[in-house]
């Protein structure tokens, strides 16, 4: 389905028309393309049809006064924006979209506020793989005395005693690789149950 | 909101802005009219309600609303729920 320019007569119509419709592309442009393309053509089709029932005054008036009618595009779509970028996220595991849609979920509730939290404790694994590759003797999955010590970083006087041994050794960093992996998905899935348990 | 548009949409389906105005004829509710596409989009994923484009001659398209079974079972409840909370206001401002 193409979106198809409502027509005026008035320059000034088109102008105020063409700003307004701008909007709504600049708005949704986080959005899926089949999403953006939606959500413009409805509107599109709200314009034309609230115009082409109230033709009795001058074109502009008549615009505005639809436009004022359905509202600023920025504060009108946002949370249909926040909704569908949600639902894009947790069905494309697409990390730029989780961060998009916690972004514009934040005032949502408590609840995404936690999310948010816990894809941000990701960036620690990725701080230990760093950590490793710069002191590769201080940094591991350590055990004293055969109980679990720290998986970190440790000073080099604690690793002076013999009863410490570090379990992962060259295996350390694949192993975090695959933990932010899983961690990543976890949490993922964990929003979309959320988003699920919403619904209901 | 939701209870409106389940009752408006019971026999009918509507385009946005015919629905709109259906609502403001029916109702002394004054809808602020952007805010009825997010809520028709939530109740969409709700499976409330289904939506289908339908060509226009005028090369505009419109976007038609209709009430899914599910919906249906809602109104019903949601029926059932006023029409208790209905009488027990009734009952005690008597």
């Amino acid at each position: 389905m193409k979106m198809k320019n409502i027509e005026f007569k008035e320059s000034a119509s088109r102008r105020v028309y063409h700003d307004y419709i701008s909007r709504i592309k600049k708005t949704t442009n986080s959005l899926s393309t089949s999403d953006q393309k939606d959500v413009l053509l409805e509107f599109n089709s709200h314009i034309y049809e609230a115009l082409l029932r109230n033709q009795n005054r001058n074109e502009i008036d008549q615009l505005l006064d639809v436009l004022d009618r359905l509202g600023i595009p920025e504060e009108v779509l946002k949370p249909l924006v926040a909704d569908k970028k949600l639902e894009q996220a947790t069905t494309t595991f697409n990390p730029l979209h989780v961060a998009r849609a916690l972004i514009l979920n934040i005032t949502n509730g408590i609840t995404y506020i936690i999310f948010f939290v816990l894809y941000l404790m990701l960036f620690g694994f990725v701080y230990l793989i760093y950590a490793k590759i710069v002191h590769p003797d201080e940094v591991g999955l350590f055990f004293k005395n055969d109980s679990f010590m720290v998986l970190g970083r440790t000073g080099q006087e604690n690793l002076s005693g013999s009863e410490i041994t570090e379990l992962l050794g060259n295996w350390f960093i694949p192993v975090m690789l695959v933990s932010i992996l899983v961690f990543y998905l976890v949490i993922t899935l964990l929003l979309r149950l959320k988003r699920k348990i919403n619904k209901k | 909101m939701t209870f409106i548009v389940l009752n408006v949409l019971r026999d009918n389906e509507f385009y946005g802005y015919e629905f709109i105005e259906e609502v403001k004829k029916l109702t002394a509710i004054e809808i602020a009219e952007g805010t009825f596409y997010p809520l028709m989009n939530r109740l969409k994923k709700e499976n409330l309600v289904d939506s289908k484009w339908v060509e226009q001659d005028s090369g505009i398209p419109r976007k038609y609303y209709v009430l899914t079974d599910t919906g249906r079972e809602t109104l019903v409840q949601m029926q059932s729920y006023w029409e208790k909370l209905s009488s027990s206001i009734k009952k005690i401002s008597k």
